[in-house]
């Protein structure tokens, strides 16, 4: 499962000195490894209990899954979110309660804090759902290299002014020590998370572990 | 407009789709019965009933909405389709043509000797289980059923292998004396076994085998996992309510052929 770079980066806005690489997966990972690594991106959005969610702060020695979707994605988001829940029930307890899942929601207008709960704990509970403005989630996507999300024209169908949105389809990993180095595209399958997800908990440890920590980009 | 089922990648709606492949298919069978029983002098109405239970088998099987949900959705679909057009159109439409017919396939000696050789028991259930293996093997389902030509070939080789499959049991020629009851029982019960290979392999799996289930625009009711459990189960159970059905029928007549000759003997036909 290999994405090429420039479909990984399509529409992305940030700098070109900030602008990483995305290289095919080294031997290990399946994922597509980001050479050099970023740092983890300080914003802070609204979480589904309406309380103020520093994403640094909260996720700070987790490996974190950060995807940005909508409740009414019809294919990339339910995928990914029900493939990373499955394969999270697989792993062992110590392994799962090192990872974080965060959902960043494209679609501010209809995806309510309940809204999004709702759609969060069809898959596991423990996933994090956040809100925010749309030049909020913007900014965030931005400083991620990511295409910020458009609203697609809507479709004939049964619902009067039901619309699409078009974002980014894949999940950005970070790893404990605060990197993001790995991307997962639409494609990626349970196999893949169940290979990969155990080697990223114990792969990259927070510096102050002083266990195995390995070299950051 | 697509001709033939095959995943599309969008999500699901119950909006109806054309598929005229399926109806070209069904018409072609239609009209070639039709004309079968004009040259044979009229059909009796049990095999008409079995011809008509074989193409609407095929016509429910290929066509919106299972045709849809199988090609692109379901893996559980999936199977319910293989288990129409391999196990259950196939041995409808062999009993549903006409005696005339069976004995003008005798008459042509090309035909005839293809047909001794292809539909012996053992080549027929290596065949189609070298089949069922095959279009059930993950890289070849993903391969093809995203096109429609690709799933198309899948659908015309379970058709295949169901008439390979079935053509010992139920077809009047090559008269084979020595496959009788006994034989034909114990074909159907090998092939009950046979099929444990893939039941296995899609039920004990813990991961999902096929990217195209997996990866479809989700069903809300069932997850890729739950799917696949659902499809590998299937294909024992409902493949085995088939061929035990099939063999219950067979130890019938073969009870009433004993009853009717009162000495044990070899089936005629």
């Amino acid at each position: 499962m290999l994405l090429s770079a420039a479909a990984l980066s399509a529409g992305c806005n940030a700098g070109a000195g900030e602008r990483a690489a995305a290289e095919p997966a080294q031997p290990g990972l399946r994922g597509t490894l980001l050479e050099p690594s970023w740092d983890k991106p300080d914003f802070t959005l609204t979480d589904t209990e309406g309380r103020a969610f520093d994403f640094r702060a909260g996720t700070e020695g987790f490996v974190t899954l950060l995807f940005f979707g909508y409740t009414h994605c019809p294919d990339v988001c339910p995928i990914h979110m029900a493939n990373i829940a499955a394969v999270l029930q697989d792993l062992d307890y110590d392994e799962r309660s090192r990872i974080r899942v965060v959902f960043v929601t494209t679609d501010p207008e209809r995806d309510t804090a309940p809204v999004v709960r709702a759609w969060l704990d069809r898959f596991d509970r423990s996933f994090i759902g956040l809100r925010g403005t749309q030049e909020e989630v913007d900014r965030v996507q931005a400083a991620l290299h990511l295409p910020a999300a458009i609203r697609q024209p809507s479709r004939p169908g049964p619902l009067p002014g039901a619309y699409a949105v078009g974002h980014a389809a894949q999940v950005l990993a970070f790893t404990a020590d605060g990197r993001a180095r790995v991307v997962y595209p639409f494609g990626t399958r349970q196999s893949d998370w169940a290979h990969d997800l155990p080697k990223l908990v114990a792969g990259w440890r927070r510096p102050e572990a002083g266990r195995g920590a390995a070299s950051g980009g | 407009m697509q001709w033939w089922c095959s995943a599309q990648g969008l999500a699901w709606s119950w909006t109806w789709r054309p598929y005229v492949g399926v109806w070209i298919l069904v018409a072609v069978l239609v009209v070639w019965y039709v004309r079968l029983a004009r040259r044979s002098g009229g059909v009796p109405a049990g095999r008409r009933w079995a011809f008509a239970g074989g193409v609407a088998s095929l016509w429910v099987a290929l066509d919106w909405p299972l045709g849809a949900l199988a090609a692109g959705y379901l893996a559980s679909v999936h199977m319910v389709q293989f288990l129409l057009v391999a196990l259950i159109a196939p041995p409808l439409l062999l009993l549903s043509i006409p005696e005339p017919a069976w004995e003008s396939l005798t008459r042509r000696p090309a035909i005839a000797g293809a047909l001794e050789r292809l539909t012996r028991p053992i080549v027929a259930v290596i065949v189609f289980n070298g089949l069922v293996w095959l279009t059930h093997w993950p890289r070849v389902v993903d391969g093809l059923m995203s096109y429609q030509a690709g799933s198309f070939l899948i659908d015309m080789l379970w058709i295949l292998a169901g008439f390979v499959f079935w053509w010992p049991v139920v077809a009047r020629v090559p008269a084979r004396a020595r496959f009788g009851y006994p034989r034909k029982v114990a074909y159907l019960i090998l092939a009950t076994i046979a099929n444990t290979g893939v039941f296995i392999y899609l039920t004990f799996s813990h991961l999902p085998v096929y990217a195209t289930y997996e990866l479809a625009p989700p069903i809300p009711w069932i997850s890729s996992r739950e799917d696949q459990q659902a499809a590998g189960l299937l294909m024992k159970m409902g493949g085995g309510l088939v061929l035990w059905t099939a063999i219950g029928i067979l130890f019938g007549r073969w009870y009433q052929a004993e009853e009717g000759s009162g000495a044990p003997r070899a089936e005629k036909a």
